[in-house]
Formats: structure tokens, sequence, C-alpha cells
């Protein structure tokens, strides 16, 4: 009983990490626009300034979140999206293990980026 | 009784001109994911690319900001990304039972602010060009 | 008395009637008042008050028709009829009168006329509604009326129900706990909790809301009215936790209330007023509830 319901493919599990997701996106996502936007705006935006801001743990840390946070949330969403467009048996196992591979793929490529943003280099 | 009449799939979006406000914040609201899921794969994608060097990173980054319609989309993903964060709230208070009956009046809300936002920001996506 | 031609002052008093029946949680008093009040009305008001000279009104309805035995409509088509419009006319009557006066082989069905049986609900002019309750004077002319969406028609406005049922049955739509308490012969239920599952209980199962449901047209989601059934019944104390559980089991399952995408086109329609949306949403966060205890 205990194994079903802590399963982290539940449907209620999904369910509220999207909502947990949408509100820390909410703000996160309302954040980086108005930082690389309106306060630098984009065209004036150098590897310079982005290492300034990277190099900040704290920075660094709300991004990586960010990242890990957005592609869940859309991930998931689109998973969603397609069930309930009535995919099922096996092009749904395809799609299910096909949209966890990319998210893995973009969730490390993601970090690598901003790993070498802070001037770091790749092992 | 033998036989029925299958209308099909076309029922569920042939009668879009029929949708109500709940329907149609649906549809805005899968429509700005698709966009925000496939700008993040693009994203990450272009800042990969640029992140070889100084001059590269610059210059892709400027290169893609000189040109007009790299800053027209800009203001449509700010769009995009309001209305989404918007009726994302919105479907937030939904979710925890909160204020059922202004769903419609929330989603128009979330339409006009959003429009208001995008069109006030043009002035700065468009500066220095 | 629904197979004739009605006559118009009975059928203007059958359907002032219909319009209370909607409330029949309404205190004596108040009901009595309005009565009192309708009577007055009717007394006073001159019978053209409406809509000018309401005897020469015709109103003309748009009907789909289709039927797989007959030759000639074995292609679905629409069929025009022009009724003569008395004050008070639904829907339901225009059709009727149809059926009797003009084409005896009109197919609808309908039976206690009076938003009970839930056997009428209809497509009419875009929006899942039951012909009964709804007056034409409040409906855009021409009228149009189709068989409910997202479901196979049989005949004309005949539509297969079958669906629709078995999803009400998959959540046991009966009260399951046998056990009287202390001696009492009955199970006796507190005020409050009749009051939260007061709206649940008006459902009469006519399938405007799944039929208005853009994710239950494409697959097996339980949809609205099932759920809220469910509700009606995890909601009332007076059934046992592990029948309850059971029953969260049920809602719980994929294609349970995780398909709502809170598109409110269930709360929209329903004829009786039932917040469909909320009682899906209260269902999501009990399960989550629930099942956070397991952690």
């Amino acid at each position: 009983m205990a194994e079903h319901y802590s399963s982290f493919s539940s449907e209620d599990t999904r369910w509220l990490l999207q909502r947990v997701t949408a509100v820390f996106l909410v703000g996160v996502l309302a954040f980086h626009f108005m930082l690389l936007h309106f306060v630098h705006h984009a065209a004036e935006i150098t590897l310079a300034g982005t290492t300034a801001r990277m190099q900040q743990p704290g920075y660094f840390v709300t991004m990586v979140l960010f990242l890990i946070a957005a592609t869940f949330h859309g991930v998931n969403g689109v998973y969603n999206a397609l069930v309930n467009q009535g995919i099922s048996g096996t092009p749904r196992t395809v799609i299910k293990y096909g949209l966890t591979i990319a998210s893995v793929l973009l969730i490390a490529q993601g970090i690598r980026v901003a790993w070498v943003m802070t001037g770091g280099n790749l092992i | 009784m033998s036989q029925s009449y299958d209308r099909g799939h076309i029922e569920s979006f042939g009668r879009w001109t029929e949708f109500s406000a709940g329907m149609w914040a649906w549809v805005l609201h899968k429509f700005t994911g698709w966009v925000l899921i496939g700008y993040l794969f693009t994203h990450i994608a272009v800042l990969s690319t640029a992140i070889q060097g100084e001059t590269m990173y610059n210059g892709t980054l400027q290169g893609l900001e000189s040109l007009l319609i790299v800053r027209f989309m800009e203001v449509g993903l700010l769009a995009v990304a309001v209305f989404h964060i918007l009726n994302g709230l919105r479907l937030l208070f939904v979710d925890l039972g909160l204020g059922l009956d202004a769903q419609d009046k929330s989603f128009y809300a979330s339409l006009v602010v959003t429009g208001a936002i995008a069109i006030g920001s043009i002035p700065t996506f468009l500066g220095g060009f | 008395m629904s197979t004739n031609v009605p006559d118009t002052d009975t059928e203007n008093h059958a359907d002032t009637d219909t319009e209370n029946h909607a409330d029949t949680d309404a205190q004596p008093a108040p009901q009595q008042r309005r009565l009192a009040k309708k009577r007055e009305r009717r007394e006073h008001a001159p019978q053209s008050e409406t809509n000018g000279d309401t005897d020469q009104q015709t109103v003309e309805l748009k009907v789909f028709r289709y039927d797989p035995e007959v030759e000639g409509k074995r292609e679905p088509r629409f069929d025009d009829f022009h009724v003569p419009f008395t004050k008070g006319m639904t829907v339901l009557d225009a059709l009727i009168y149809a059926r009797d006066t003009f084409d005896s082989s009109l197919t609808f069905r309908h039976s206690c006329r009076q938003a009970i049986c839930g056997s009428d609900a209809l497509f009419i002019n875009g929006a899942q509604r039951l012909g009964c309750q709804t007056q034409l004077s409040d409906l855009e002319w021409p009228v149009r009326i189709e068989p409910l969406p997202h479901q196979e028609v049989v005949k004309d406005l005949v539509v297969d129900m079958e669906h629709f049922y078995e999803q009400m049955d998959a959540v046991d739509p009966y009260f399951k706990d046998e056990d009287v308490p202390d001696g009492l012969e009955e199970q006796r239920q507190d005020r409050e909790n009749r009051e939260k599952i007061k709206m649940s209980t008006r459902c009469i199962w006519c399938g405007a809301c799944m039929s208005s449901c853009n994710i239950a047209a494409g697959g097996n989601y339980l949809g609205p009215a099932a759920i809220n059934k469910a509700y009606r019944f995890v909601m009332d104390e007076r059934e046992d936790g592990d029948v309850t559980q059971e029953r969260l089991e049920t809602i719980e399952a994929e294609e349970g209330v995780w398909r709502c995408q809170t598109q409110f086109s269930c709360t929209d329609v329903c004829p009786k007023d039932i917040p469909l949306t909320e009682h899906i949403q209260e269902l999501k966060r009990e399960a989550v509830k629930n099942n956070l205890k397991f952690w």
C-alpha cells in the first residue's frame, strides 16, 4: 500500500509538484524577465556581466533551481497534455521515457552552461 | 438501434465559437505552455553554443538583438510568459477552491493585464535599436 | 397532457410552477408568498405584455434529424418547424407541439417536464440545457436544437447514454453503510454535513455536464457527474472510513479527478446549478491530503 502511495509517478504527486513548482516559477520567471530585459537590456548583456552574476552563489543556485523547476513543470505539462489527448499503451511509455531523458539532458546541459558562465572550467 | 451516428472528434474543437471563458483560458494556457517549454530548450541550446568564448557570447547575443524581428519576438515571449503567470495564478486559486465564482472575470483580467504589460514594454524592448 | 396541443392557460400555469420547483428547498412561507405574487401578476398583467402580440408569433425551430433505419434520413440534416409561440412556452413544449402537429416521427426523450427526471438534456443554441427548463423567450430565434454532443446519436435528438451510465456505476452511486448506530432506527446526519453535500445530491443524471466536457469527450475520464456523485458519498460522514477510502481510491485513479482541467464547462451548463468544478477540486485536495499521510 505505502509503496503505491509514495511512488513518484503517481498522479497526485505529479499534480502537487506541478503546483509547487508553479508557485516557485511565478516569482523566478518574473524576476528573470525583469532582470535581463528591464534592469539590464538584453542587447547590453556581455559575458563579463553574466559571469559576475553567476559567481554569486545565491544567484547561481536560484538559476539552477529555476532550470530544474521549469523543466519539470514544462515537461510534465507536455506529458499531461498528451495523456489528455488520449495517448496510451506503448506510445505513452515511449513518450514518458523520451521526455524523461530529454529533461535529464536539458538539466545536465543547463547546469554545465551555468557552470561555464561562472568562469569555471569543465573537468 | 443497430446503428448510431458518431459525430467524431471534430466535436471537441469544431465548436470553438461556443467556447466559454474557462475553455479559452485552458486553450491559451496550453498554447503558452508549449511556447515556453519550447523556448526553454531553445534558450539552453543557444547559450550552449554561445558559451565557447567571450567574443562568441557577446557576438551571438548582440547579433540576435540587432534583428528587429527578434525584438518583436521578445515582446511576444513576454506576453506569453505574463499570460501564463497570471492565468497560472488564477489556476492556483481555483485549485485552492478560492474565488471560483470569479473564474471568468479573472481570466478576462489576465488577458487585459497581459495586453497592457506587453504594449507597455514595447519601448523598453525596442530601446537602443 | 403532454401529448396534446397545449391550451394556453394550463400551459402557462404548468410552466410558472416549473420555475418554483427548481427551488424545492424553499420554506413554505416564501413559497406561498411567491405563488401569491404570481397569481396577482397573472390577474393584472395583460396577456401581450412580453413580446407584443403573442398570439401571432411563431418560433422557428431548427431540429437535428437522423435515423439509420429510414432511407432519407441516414444523412443527418436539420428540419425547420414553425411553432405558434405562447407565453411561457419551453423548448420541450415547442418540440412536443412540432411532433404532435407536424411530424410524429420526431424523436426525443422527455418525461416529467419539470427538471427532475433528467431525460431531456439537449444541445440548444450551442449549450447543453434541459428542454423543459429553457424558456423560448430567453433564447435567440431561430432556435437550433441538437442531440447532446460527444455521444452517439441513436435517432434524432436521442443519444446513447450507455457510457454515461457506466461512468456513474463506476463510483457505486449508492449509500454503502448498513450499520445503524446505538439502537437508532436510521442513520442520522447532522445539519452541517447535510448542508455540505446538499448541492451534490441534486444531480438528476441528465448528462449535460459530461457532454460539455472536452476531456470526457476524448477518453475514459470519469466525468463531472460521476465525480460529483463520489463527492456526495465521500463527504457524507455517515459512511464508514474504509468505504470512504475505497471511494477515494476510485476517483484518484488515473482517469479520475486528475483529468479535470478546470474549464468550468460542466459548472456552466449544469441545470441544477451544482458547483461541479468546486467539488472536483475539493476531491483533488482531499486525495493529496489522504496520500500525504502515507509518506
